[in-house]
């Protein structure tokens, strides 16, 4: 999967994440309506997730790789129950226009504003992300950091060429008589699983 | 160009449109508390905005450079970009692609550069399908509509009229269940964007060190334009550029905030160089890279970079707060104070760029000077100085109108006009054409529904001198009084009370006959030529007296005496004398403040049971001119028998502003029903203010809507409470 920045660890400053941060980042995520599960171990998210499929009946994922997803061993616990999952390119995008549920991983959470950031040059990344009614986004929960100009300063460090998108809470209107209404052209759900403990391979 | 606009009539049709009114309204009333409550975590606000400003600043200093990098940049990147010196050449270059291409259908994210230059009809018409994917802009695209906001483009329409809409456009009944209705659009609109060949978005900032754009949108329609069509094309306006990727800090902390009162959008998105898209070819999915061409547009914006003055737009980032919280936006909405595309008074100085000074000349003078946007704006434009440059412009160019110049004539007669004045106080009611009820001083205007203008006083302050002004032994200071035309004419006794209050500090007060009008009246329209010998005429009459201040009560008086030096700049010897002038002019509440103080007398006055309850208004150019807010509260508060109560937003306009509330009385009148309204919940029974002109407003509201309140000037309550 193409990525805008292939070493992360490198070029994202020792300091700049700070764990304590999370608390405020989650109150600014969940003033937007993200939803926000914070477990210790990759493995732990399976159960959250099967509880959103049994609850919204999803039958089809698309899914692209992070580290995180692959320790979670979620892809193969939704295969294992009957659940659809695309995870090759053009799979994603053969099906992405009828999937329920679009998942992926995100490199870092801006406390200032609740914002998660995502390197999304792959396009099957901007897919997973855009098309689906609801969006499974994986984290870990230390890699925040205090603001937005933190966070431009992280990215200033690596981004040369492609495309990164910041994602606050579901897609939003307020065109007609200024009424909040959730899910416009993105997903009416943004989820974000943020996970403690260390693995292998960098950020999410 | 279009048929003149016929302004009063398309303000009389918009105060008739109740669902307008109702939305504007109720947006008007939420929206302070809801950037409040954004701006909550940020720690200096005053400090952002000035980083904003400093950026932008340094970024239109150098705009050719930045160009040049920019282009270079997203160039090796594998962008082209095409400069386009008009919106001609814009239409051309995308119409030349999509001939190029094979493009029949578009998808667009929001760009008002492609509104500025009528880019969807040219399409159309050359048989291309084009979409509006964000929520408004496709419904006033459906409705025929020009945007009425910058940031809520259908903010003048109500569920019903959009399901109308939608019914139509999709042959089938809609329900006007907004959900319901936003679920359509989705579906809808989906199909095009899968289908869509080309994909055009507009660009919140563009970078130079990388030639990267940034987009902000809340709906997903950014993402969904940007990455499915196979070529994107970018419409950015120099105004846009900005040198590295962390000047964007500034930019994406307030745009938010100040846009929709979030501390973020959605979706933000950093776009450099073409990125991977899927195509499907025999069946299958394949990855290519997407075609990307950025469009640099100027269409009068390097003018407006190699002007001085006018550069100061590139700080605007179409946030639209200014509109927000204008008083006259929120009676009207942005059709009728707005040009071509842009909205509100942002939107009269962005027209005279993009579409020249005639169409800035059919609106701007909807701007009602209150300076309210001033305390908003993340790039701290002064929308109303800039509207009050192009006004000094547009008179330069094409002169005053006949009837004008003749009347400036007749005031910078001061015999002359004070004459007029006291036969129109025997009279009252003498000119009734247009031309002087806008252009002489109100009060000459007569009476109007909803609020009693005042009339002439039949003694003016300058013949009631000998009964007020004293031999003062040994005074402490010598000082003059410019009573300014109000004072003299209109509340004599309010000049009288200041007098009493100077005198009461040991002061001896000079008036001296010779000063006449201040020349604001004249000055507001742009006529040099007349200020100059308002101007002339006061230095002259100040000199004459020799003092060491000299006091004013009306804010506008008083930053139009300061103002002098400026009329004199090829003038040195006048300029100096202006200077002379201006240095010594002090506002009355702060001069008086200043002088209690130092006899100890600003204390707060312990409380009593029987004290008159007083609430008190802030002036406009009082407050966001003079900086002067604390001063006349701690007066009211130093007066034993005073309790100060206040109202809600006691700064918003009364709505007078000088010649605005009688040539627009219609939309006069309802902003004063507003400061009535926050006036009567305080249950006050005296209101207070430090300007004339609220005066005259406020004393007629209170006159027509609640007799049983009384309406005074600091002078009078000072003076009131003097112990002989």
């Amino acid at each position: 999967m193409k990525r805008s920045c292939d070493n992360r660890q490198g070029t994202i400053p020792p300091g700049v994440f700070d764990s304590r941060l999370y608390e405020e980042f989650e109150l600014r995520a969940k003033a937007v309506s993200a939803e926000l599960f914070r477990i210790r171990r990759p493995d732990e998210a399976v159960s959250i997730i099967l509880d959103i499929v049994n609850e919204t009946g999803a039958g089809s994922f698309a899914s692209v790789p992070c580290p995180l997803i692959e320790a979670s061993g979620i892809v193969e616990a939704l295969k294992g129950n009957g659940v659809a999952v695309y995870t090759e390119q053009a799979d994603i995008a053969e099906h992405i226009g009828t999937v329920d549920i679009g998942m992926s991983g995100v490199e870092f959470g801006i406390a200032e504003c609740g914002s998660v950031c995502q390197d999304a040059l792959a396009v099957e990344t901007r897919l997973v992300s855009s098309l689906p009614p609801l969006h499974i986004v994986f984290m870990r929960s230390g890699n925040i950091v205090p603001g937005i100009e933190d966070a431009l300063e992280i990215i200033s460090g690596f981004f040369t060429e492609g495309y990164v998108s910041w994602i606050t809470g579901p897609s939003r209107t307020a065109d007609i008589e200024r009424v909040l209404t959730i899910g416009v052209h993105g997903p009416s759900r943004f989820i974000i699983i943020a996970v403690d403990e260390e693995t292998d391979g960098g950020a999410a | 160009m279009s048929k003149r606009r016929n302004l009063k009539k398309e303000v009389r049709e918009k105060l008739n449109d109740d669902v307008l009114r109702d939305a504007l309204g109720r947006f008007a009333e939420v929206y302070p508390a809801a950037r409040a409550k954004a701006l909550e975590n940020i720690e200096d606000l005053d400090a952002l905005r000035a980083s904003l400003r400093d950026m932008k600043r340094d970024a239109v200093g150098r705009i050719d450079e930045l160009a040049d990098t920019f282009e270079a940049e997203a160039t090796k990147r594998g962008v082209t970009v095409f400069r386009a010196k008009t919106g001609e050449d814009l239409k051309k270059y995308i119409l030349d692609l999509c001939r190029a291409r094979g493009v029949k259908g578009v998808v667009k994210s929001k760009s008002m550069a492609s509104e500025e230059v009528d880019l969807n009809p040219a399409l159309e018409e050359a048989g291309i399908g084009v979409t509006e994917t964000d929520l408004g802009e496709w419904i006033i695209s459906l409705a025929g509509h020009k945007p009425s906001h910058m940031v809520m483009p259908a903010i003048h329409l109500n569920r019903y009229q959009v399901s109308e809409y939608f019914s139509r456009e999709l042959d089938t009944s809609i329900e006007p269940d907004i959900a319901f209705m936003v679920q359509t659009a989705r579906v809808t609109l989906r199909e095009k964007f899968l289908r869509a060949d080309m994909g055009i978005t507009g660009a919140n900032f563009g970078i130079a060190e990388n030639g990267a754009v940034g987009l902000v949108t809340n709906e997903g329609n950014g993402r969904l334009v940007t990455s499915l069509p196979p070529i994107h094309v970018v419409i950015i306006g120099y105004e846009k550029l900005i040198p590295a990727l962390r000047d964007a800090a500034p930019i994406l902390r307030l745009l938010p905030r100040g846009a929709t009162a979030q501390l973020m959008t959605s979706y933000m998105s950093l776009i450099a160089g073409p990125t991977p898209v899927m195509v499907k070819r025999n069946g299958g999915w394949k990855e290519e890279h997407k075609e990307v061409h950025y469009i640099l547009l100027d269409n009068g914006r390097l003018a407006a970079a190699r002007d001085d003055t006018f550069r100061e737009i590139y700080q605007c980032v179409r946030c639209g707060s200014c509109l927000n919280v204008c008083p006259v936006y929120a009676l009207v909405g942005g059709h009728v104070y707005g040009g071509h595309t842009y909205a509100g008074g942002i939107g009269a100085i962005l027209t005279a760029f993009m579409s020249g000074m005639e169409a800035f000349e059919e609106f701007n003078e909807l701007c009602i000077g209150c300076r309210r946007c001033t305390t908003v704006c993340p790039g701290m434009i002064d929308i109303p100085g800039l509207i009050e440059e192009l006004r000094l412009r547009s008179v330069r160019e094409h002169g005053l109108p006949f009837l004008m110049d003749k009347i400036f004539d007749v005031m910078t007669n001061r015999r002359l006009f004070h004459g007029l004045l006291r036969a129109a106080s025997v009279a009252q009611k003498p000119f009734t054409s247009e031309g002087l009820v806008r252009h002489l001083p109100l009060f000459l205007a007569g009476m109007t529904k909803d609020r009693s203008l005042p009339s002439i006083a039949n003694v003016p302050l300058r013949d009631r001198l000998d009964n007020v002004i004293k031999k003062i032994d040994n005074p402490v200071q010598r000082v003059g009084f410019f009573s300014g035309c109000a004072m003299d004419f209109v509340f004599p006794e309010t000049g009288e009370n200041v007098i009493r209050v100077l005198q009461d500090l040991d002061m001896e007060v000079v008036y001296p006959d010779g000063q006449g009008c201040c020349g604001k009246p004249v000055s507001a329209t742009g006529d040099v030529d007349h200020t100059k010998k308002i101007a002339m005429n006061n230095i002259e009459a100040f000199e004459a007296c020799g003092v060491d201040a000299i006091v004013c009560a009306c804010p506008t008086g008083v930053e139009q005496l300061r103002g002098y030096p400026r009329l004199f700049e090829a003038d040195g010897e006048w300029k100096k004398r202006a200077q002379r002038m201006a240095g010594r002019v002090e506002e009355f509440c702060s001069f008086v403040a200043r002088e209690y103080e130092k006899r100890g007398r600003l204390e707060k006055a312990p409380t009593r049971p029987d004290a008159v309850t007083v609430t008190y208004h802030d002036s406009c150019h009082l407050k966001r001119v003079l900086g002067i807010s604390e001063e006349p509260r701690k007066l009211i508060e130093s007066v034993a028998g005073c309790k100060l109560v206040e109202m809600k937003d006691a700064d918003a306009c009364c709505g007078m502003s000088g010649a605005f509330g009688v040539r627009h009385s219609n939309l006069s009148i309802p902003i004063l029903k507003r400061k009535m309204k926050h006036i009567e919940e305080t249950g006050a029974e005296i209101v207070a203010c430090a300007c004339s002109g609220c005066m005259v407003q406020l004393r007629g509201g209170i006159d027509r809507l609640t007799p049983d309140k009384k309406m005074k000037h600091i002078a009078d309550i000072l003076a009131e409470h003097i112990s002989n």
